[in-house]
């Protein structure tokens, strides 16, 4: 364990300093572009990771959560609160639906939170629709004091405080009680976890981790045409795309996947424009078929197979999985 | 009175058309324990091949149905061989219920936007030279293609209720619903007892996208929205009560018309979402169901 937190710290300072290079260096937009959406894909991932990865259960609602806390921290940014707090703001929000959607869902076994979620979703796209008919926008002054490198930081240290928060979690008893849920829920129960406490704790911080990526969103981009499209399923399936990539239930994979999937999809959508999506789609069934591990399930095989090599002794393999 | 009796009668047209497209969703999910996410999709699928066919051949809709649904049964089996046969793997039946959620909800992205390449991201509909004649009924209007939705709805049912009690494939079929495992060593070909029923499963959503385009219109990107009230149906008639979809179907309609009388008929998807979560909290064995 000693030696575990030791390399967990050099590479995570490692990739903090790497991650850092922008204070000194210009990227250029574009490219400062590309990494915040990459921090909203990290955040939605890590959020889906929790409740879907480490719980067990799928979750088909990102995008209600997600949109919810865009919409919350947008007219509360633009009342003229503070941007952390109009963040915190629009997580909370989001919290409130998913005790709506979770208390009543997450008491049944099977389908029904699933559902349940891709129905919040559904039912918050036809209202915000109704409610909103043209695009919105920020005031003058807010558009002119744009400035990407700022975005780049609040999302920076979003992803880490979330990554740091889920490590915390998978190491403590509530992720244990999280990871006995979704390997055994019977099993959990019989041996007194109480399985619906934890798996409303883990939807509701799960949530806010969502609306924390929401937050971002909204301080990232000012004006929104489609209000459809913050609720739109797309961001649900982002999320469930990245984790199911990089391997569900472990901390590094949905990162993994995150950086995967903004770096197909810059490279996609220049050579293959409106079909890109269903290449996602077609990659998406392929790694649930064929590599239900992910990435970081290949990072295993690839490590036992160097070990295998170098003819050392199997049981010094240790699990990519954190 | 007129009011509340075209409202009823809507409500049974539309509800009707609910039922029809719960029963494939229904049928999957009994069988297979799967839960195909796609369904919906599939539906509109159903409905864009039937579009295409009387554009291009310039028939009536409904003599389109056989080839619509034939099309679409063909479909179900490669969807059986190429996502849910390698599911059957899993020894547990939660992990293949989760594993379904998931691979279908890659398929709505798929079919989605693979609609959206083919035929735009208009609404299609198919006008017939009937379409909007209607039967006066103590004064309230009834559409001709509305009255053939709810006949098919029902035959379909009738159908699909003979199949299962009345034939050896429905004594397979309930065998492996029962238990997979027993019925297999009973000597019935459980893989092709599923492979038919996904086949037959997924033929409804043709019947049900045919339907719905003669008498609405498809859009890509609506299937989850059918999806949706499919749940809705599901879980008020009780899972695996296959009888009564058609008749939850019926209630769900009349309940979301006569909610038109009263706010926005825009917020009809709160609605059934609505109704979806109270269900679950205070009924979760289904309306229909006893015990």
């Amino acid at each position: 364990m000693v030696t575990n937190w030791k390399k967990i710290l050099t590479s995570g300072i490692i990739l903090l300093i790497i991650f850092l290079v922008p204070i000194f260096v210009d990227l250029g937009t574009g490219i400062m572009n590309q990494l915040v959406t990459l921090f909203i894909y990290i955040l939605l991932a890590q959020s889906w990771n929790l409740i879907g990865g480490y719980t067990g259960q799928i979750n088909l609602g990102i995008a209600a959560f997600f949109g919810a806390s865009v919409m919350v921290t947008h007219f509360v940014w633009v009342a003229g609160v503070p941007i952390v707090l109009s963040i915190i703001a629009g997580s909370l929000s989001t919290t409130l639906f998913a005790v709506i959607i979770g208390i009543p869902t997450l008491r049944l076994k099977g389908m029904y939170f699933a559902v349940g979620t891709l129905a919040l979703t559904q039912a918050l796209q036809v209202i915000m629709q109704n409610i909103f008919t043209r695009s919105i926008s920020t005031r003058g002054d807010y558009v002119q004091a744009y400035d990407i490198s700022s975005r780049y930081f609040v999302g920076l240290a979003l992803v880490v405080v979330v990554l740091l928060a889920i490590y915390l979690i998978r190491h403590s008893r509530l992720g244990l009680a999280l990871v006995s849920i979704r390997d055994d829920e019977q099993a959990a129960q019989v041996t007194g976890v109480n399985t619906f406490k934890y798996k409303v704790i883990s939807l509701l911080i799960s949530a806010f981790i969502a609306g924390l990526a929401g937050g971002l969103y909204a301080y990232f981009r000012l004006y929104f045409y489609f209000v459809s499209d913050i609720f739109g399923h797309g961001w649900t399936f982002s999320a469930t795309m990245a984790v199911v990539v990089g391997g569900a239930g472990t901390l590094m994979g949905p990162v993994l996947g995150a950086v995967f999937l903004v770096i197909l999809g810059y490279i996609f959508s220049l050579t293959m424009g409106q079909a890109n999506m269903i290449v996602f789609g077609f990659l998406f069934i392929i790694v649930m078929l064929f590599m239900p591990q992910g990435l970081m399930g290949g990072v295993d095989l690839f490590r036992l197979w160097l070990y295998r090599i170098s003819k050392r002794p199997i049981k010094e393999v240790q699990k990519a999985t954190l | 009175m007129e009011n509340v009796l075209q409202v009823l009668f809507v409500g049974v047209i539309v509800g009707s058309l609910y039922g029809l497209v719960a029963l494939g969703f229904a049928l999957i999910m009994g069988v297979m324990k799967f839960i195909n996410i796609a369904q919906g999709s599939f539906i509109i699928l159903g409905g864009f091949i039937c579009y295409w066919i009387v554009t291009f051949w310039h028939i009536d809709p409904y003599l389109s149905l056989p080839l619509v649904m034939l099309a679409m049964f063909i479909v179900g089996l490669v969807l059986y061989r190429l996502l849910f046969s390698p599911l059957l793997k899993y020894p547990k039946a939660e992990m293949r219920l989760d594993k379904s959620l998931l691979i279908t909800f890659g398929v709505v992205w798929i079919l989605d936007n693979t609609e959206i390449l083919l035929w735009t991201p208009n609404s299609r509909s198919v006008i017939t030279s009937y379409g909007y004649e209607t039967v006066k009924v103590f004064g309230a209007a009834l559409s001709y293609t509305g009255l053939i939705g709810v006949g098919l709805a029902i035959l379909a049912a009738a159908a699909l209720h003979l199949i299962l009690t009345r034939t050896y494939f429905g004594k397979h079929v309930r065998a492996a619903t029962e238990d997979a495992g027993a019925a297999s060593l009973s000597g019935v070909n459980v893989q092709r007892t599923y492979l038919i029923s996904c086949g037959i499963a997924i033929a409804l959503a043709g019947l049900a996208g045919t339907v719905i385009v003669t008498s609405y219109s498809v859009t890509p990107g609506g299937g989850l929205s059918w999806l949706l009230t499919a749940m809705a149906v599901v879980v008020l008639a009780g899972p695996g009560n296959m009888n009564f979809m058609i008749p939850a179907g019926i209630v769900l309609g009349v309940i979301q018309s006569a909610s038109t009388l009263f706010i926005n008929p825009a917020y009809q998807q709160p609605i059934a979402l609505i109704i979806f979560l109270l269900i679950i909290m205070f009924r979760p064995q289904g309306l229909f169901s006893r015990g």
